[in-house]
């Protein structure tokens, strides 16, 4: 594969998505270079917060079309949607700041802090490329590093979305809302959409992982935008094992064999697009030559780096994490990060070891295969699961609303209802109220969940008094409550929070991000835990050594800066599904 | 007719309905403000969120928000003054500010019927 499939007659724009750290940046920019080296014009736009398309040219590039000098008829743009979305924020509310008293302008502030902001405002800047304008009018393809979500484009298309919010100004379409200051016209939104849904110009390609968890999370985004017709679809997987680097090491092939079944049990759906294999590379992305050799399968592999070079890093384990956390006998442990850092298995572990130390543990998961819960149930007397099924709980909750409310909606409002309903807080509301019925216990015994609310939702939440009203109207014993839920949240002697992320940049950052979130609500994440790690194991292949050696710097950035206290959980060869592999992964010894 | 004045707590959107909690009475009211707009009144709504400038250039709305605070709203102005704070109208109120009589609105109209704004 020297010229991939997804780079086959290419229509103008291309967008790849695919979650944190799967490589999308590395796999638009050499995508960039490649057409740009066939002699074609191209625009190279970069949303990644942690963006190094700047370090990869040796240019400075930022908020504006930058020529890079190093790659003929290339330029790239860097779009920084959480500052696209702060300049919404102070573009609303810098001229009452000194007028309105300073804990309104905060409410306010809050409000426009959420994820449909950012989603929206980033959306925004987009528009501009999308349309026809002089601005990209002598680019032959435009390549995105990142895609709307359908919650957005879907949004956009609805008719009253137009009429109830953009027109009149004022409206109804909640994820909107934070657009009061939308800047284009109608017709530049519509003309953005529609371009987006036309397969003469538009390609997405999704990017993934060889991992089952990455891999069912790009068949959702599939099947969502096929939805909303956005049907012509590739599908890139990124940064696979190649055969011959595994040889001579058990974790390498056991890593090996683990991705090559998640390859053949692939999603019906996506078995049918396009695909490609983008194999690991021994060398980092970094630097054009590393970025041109990308999509090149032959790249010889050597052993090059030396043999027992491994050095034992001595970094916390799981396990004495859970010595602190069981001194105070009960208590609510919340597990958060973003999806497919594995959230689920740790939540275990440390309910495990919890259990281990002769404590009483109720476990609750939003595990969407469920297997965890199953193989832990009854295994341990003092260990109760329990799940939270976020969609389900979605569903309830949507239902509840439509039947309260149809009946006062024409089909116009109805529909847009239905949108605001499908957006990203529903579902985090809807598993909160969930999550509120089970966090009581833990005045009496643990609490360990692999789902917590996000700062903002809380904030919200604690601002309308919400949730004291959600928890106490909830609650049987109401005369219990002298704290109110919040203050539960923030007190470090009654809620531990553990970040979890793997020791990658960009999985590091979305941590950081979601700490900073926390840290609003007055949370401080009580500890960080690194799963996954290689450089915790002793490996002999030279590509794994190569990760372990890359690690290392996220592990002290994390080690250093970001985290009060941490513990770094080895990759493991099988799964860790039951007690016995929990147990080991919490006990490793780094 | 009289000029009917609502100023929105910060809500991402009129029924609420993405935010934290959603408010039955923030939907009906919606309704009742459609309701009586059809049958002429002139309501209009300002979002804290979304239009702060508003409640800034207001004297009445500004000097309530320093009194008592975001969590006093909502606010409703007839003619400029304050007829309501701290929750929603409903259709009973807005008719006699209005003038418009509740005689031919929908069975749920009326104080204690559809929504829950009297108990």
């Amino acid at each position: 594969m020297t010229t991939p499939r997804f780079l086959n007659n290419p229509p103008r724009f291309l967008f790849f998505t695919g979650k944190g750290g799967v490589g999308k940046t590395s796999v638009a920019c050499a995508s960039a270079i490649k057409l740009a080296d066939a002699g074609k014009q191209v625009l190279l736009v970069s949303t990644d917060p942690a963006s190094n398309v700047g370090q990869v040219f040796g240019v400075a590039i930022g908020n504006s079309i930058t020529k890079i000098s190093s790659v003929p008829h290339l330029s790239a743009l860097e779009i920084d949607p959480q500052a696209a979305a702060q300049v919404y924020r102070n573009r609303i509310v810098d001229p009452v700041r000194t007028i309105l008293p300073e804990s309104v302008v905060r409410t306010i502030e809050e409000q426009l802090s959420g994820a449909c902001t950012t989603e929206i405002a980033a959306f925004d800047e987009f528009t501009a490329l999308l349309i026809d304008s002089a601005l990209t009018a002598n680019f032959d393809h435009i390549v995105f590093d990142t895609a709307p979500t359908g919650h957005t484009i879907r949004l956009l298309q609805l008719p009253g979305a137009w009429t109830g919010f953009l027109e009149a100004g004022k409206g109804d379409a909640s994820c909107l809302g934070p657009l009061a200051g939308l800047e284009k016209q109608r017709s530049q939104y519509k003309a953005a959409v529609d371009a987006l849904a036309d397969t003469k110009r538009t390609r997405l390609v999704l990017v993934a992982r060889a991992q089952q968890a990455t891999l069912r999370e790009v068949l959702r985004t599939h099947e969502e935008l096929a939805l909303i017709g956005i049907a012509e679809q590739y599908l890139v997987i990124n940064g696979i094992l190649p055969q011959q680097a595994v040889v001579h090491d058990d974790l390498a092939l056991a890593l090996y064999d683990r991705e090559q079944l998640a390859m053949t049990n692939i999603p019906d759906s996506l078995k049918l697009l396009p695909a490609d294999r983008i194999e690991l590379k021994a060398f980092n992305l970094v630097g054009l030559d590393a970025l041109r050799k990308l999509f090149i399968t032959d790249v010889v592999l050597v052993n090059d780096a030396p043999e027992t070079q491994w050095l034992a890093l001595s970094a916390p384990s799981l396990s004495a994490l859970v010595d602190d956390i069981a001194k105070d006998k009960h208590g609510l442990v919340m597990l958060m990060g973003k999806g497919g850092v594995g959230k689920t298995t740790l939540a275990a572990a440390v309910a495990v070891e919890l259990v281990l130390r002769g404590l009483q543990v109720h476990l609750t998961t939003s595990d969407p295969a469920a297997h965890l819960s199953e193989t832990l149930n009854g295994s341990l007397e003092n260990l109760t699961v329990s799940r939270i099924d976020p969609h389900a709980e979605t569903l309830r909750y949507q239902k509840s609303i439509l039947d309260a409310q149809s009946a006062n909606l024409d089909a116009k409002g109805r529909a847009l209802l239905e949108e605001d309903l499908r957006s990203p807080c529903t579902e985090e509301i809807a598993v909160f109220q969930a999550f509120s019925r089970i966090i009581r216990e833990a005045g009496k015994k643990f609490v360990v969940m692999d789902t917590a609310p996000t700062g903002h939702t809380l904030l919200l939440l604690d601002a309308t008094g919400a949730y004291d009203r959600e928890v106490h109207r909830q609650s049987v014993d109401k005369e219990a409550h002298v704290l109110t839920p919040m203050m539960q949240l923030q007190d470090v002697t009654q809620t531990k929070v553990l970040l979890v992320t793997l020791a990658e940049t960009t999985p590091v950052l979305e941590a950081v991000n979601l700490q900073t979130d926390l840290c609003r609500a007055g949370i401080e994440p009580w500890a960080w835990v690194i799963n996954n790690s290689v450089a915790a194991v002793p490996v002999q292949s030279a590509l794994l050594q190569r990760r372990a050696q890359n690690e290392l710097s996220q592990i002290a950035a994390v080690a250093n800066t970001h985290a009060s206290r941490y513990a770094v959980v080895p990759l493991l060869k099988n799964e860790p599904i039951g007690v016995a592999r929990l147990h080991e992964l919490a006990i490793s010894k780094n | 007719m009289k000029s009917i004045q609502v100023f929105d707590p910060a809500l991402c959107c009129s029924t609420g309905v993405c935010g934290v909690d959603v408010d039955q009475q923030l939907v009906g009211f919606s309704a009742d403000v459609d309701w009586a707009n059809e049958k002429g009144a002139h309501i209009e709504r300002f979002n804290l969120a979304q239009q702060p400038m508003v409640f800034a250039e207001n004297a009445v709305v500004k000097a309530f928000l320093e009194r008592s605070g975001a969590e006093a709203l909502p606010l409703i102005l007839v003619d400029g003054e304050v007829a309501l704070a701290g929750r929603y109208p409903n259709r009973f109120e807005l008719s006699k500010w209005t003038g418009i009589p509740l005689i031919d609105a929908p069975t749920k109209s009326g104080c204690c019927s559809g929504n829950t704004t009297c108990n």
